[in-house]
């Protein structure tokens, strides 16, 4: 179980004062995505009961992920925070990312507006 | 992917159901225990139910982006005007082939593709462990937009992998549920791909 992830600095990113033990790898915090996850992955084509280790594979890919696109989003635009913008441009090479957040925000600002006018038209009446 | 937003509007009442938009992932988490008990049930209602929501989803979206044309695209009719209208008709011609389209593959989905497609629809990250996880990271608040693009960007990369990892399984000739081996595998062709970000070892001259 030793090289799940083969990187040896992953140890450091799970580091949250619980104590100082390296052996135990990862997961060493609580599990945070594994009712998702696991609804997620069916979803996506596996069995309806996927193995619970292949769930925390994943999600310690999940939450590097994160991690990674965090730090990098840090790194541009306005230092030390992070934007919308920032991630649309660190995504921009891979198209599917690229649809889906411009998508996911187009369709959030239509809906704001749509609650906006409904609101409006019931305070109205 | 088809933007059911360039459809044209039909009443406004339908604007009430979109509060609940599947894509913004508002009490989805929740949600779904519902639906798999009236799937038990009977099929015909939640069936119809399926498809109609895309279709509400899409025209209530429409509404709101109607509006927004009639106001741009009423002056006079000069011909810069007419070629981005010209694209926009095309544009909502295409979504509406595709989006009539998807209303005729789900409906002949059986009932364990039409789990599956739900789940599929349904499932995200829940937003307040994003938001904790990445505020933790960067010491600051973060909005509301970067949450919704993150968890979004994080279950495509889900799906990327778990795709990579199916294909991996059966070119193995080995049957899902996935092991911890597909995964590694999946990682390591993504990887190369350049699909996984890793900001760790930079030193790649000549490599």
């Amino acid at each position: 179980m030793a090289d799940e992830e083969d990187e040896p600095g992953f140890e450091e990113e799970l580091d949250d004062g619980s104590g100082g033990l390296d052996a135990a790898g990862h997961g060493r915090r609580k599990r945070l995505f594994s009712k998702e996850l696991r609804c997620m992955m069916y979803g996506f084509g596996d069995d309806q009961n996927p193995y619970t280790e292949s769930v925390d594979i994943l999600e310690d890919l999940v939450i590097e992920f994160i991690t990674e696109m965090t730090h990098k989003a840090m790194s541009i635009g306005r230092q030390g925070r992070v934007q919308v913008e920032d991630i649309v441009f660190l995504i921009r090479k891979d198209p599917r990312k690229f649809a889906r957040v411009k998508d996911l925000l187009t369709m959030n600002e239509e809906l704001k507006r749509a609650r906006k006018a409904f609101d409006e038209a019931n305070y109205g009446s | 992917m088809a933007d059911p937003a360039r459809i044209k509007p039909e009443d406004s009442p339908e604007k009430e159901g979109f509060t609940n938009d599947e894509h913004l992932k508002t009490d989805e988490t929740e949600h779904e225990p519902e639906p798999e008990t009236s799937a038990d049930g009977s099929k015909e209602p939640s069936r119809q139910d399926r498809p109609r929501d895309l279709n509400t989803e899409g025209e209530a979206a429409a509404a709101a982006d109607d509006e927004e044309e009639g106001t741009s695209g009423q002056p006079s009719a000069k011909r810069l005007k007419l070629e981005p209208e010209k694209k926009k008709e095309k544009r909502q011609k295409v979504d509406e082939d595709e989006i009539q389209k998807m209303q005729v593959l789900v409906s002949s989905f059986s009932e364990e593709q039409l789990n599956r497609y739900e789940m599929y629809r349904r499932s995200a990250f829940p937003k307040a462990a994003i938001k904790r996880l990445i505020q933790s990271i960067t010491g600051s608040s973060v909005s509301q937009n970067v949450v919704i693009a993150m968890s979004g960007i994080s279950k495509v990369f889900v799906g990327e992998i778990v795709e990579e990892a199916l294909d991996v399984c059966e070119k193995w000739g080995e049957t899902p549920p996935l092991q911890p081996k597909h995964m590694r595998e999946a990682v390591r062709r993504l990887k190369s791909r350049d699909q996984i970000p890793n900001s760790k070892y930079k030193n790649m001259l000549f490599h």
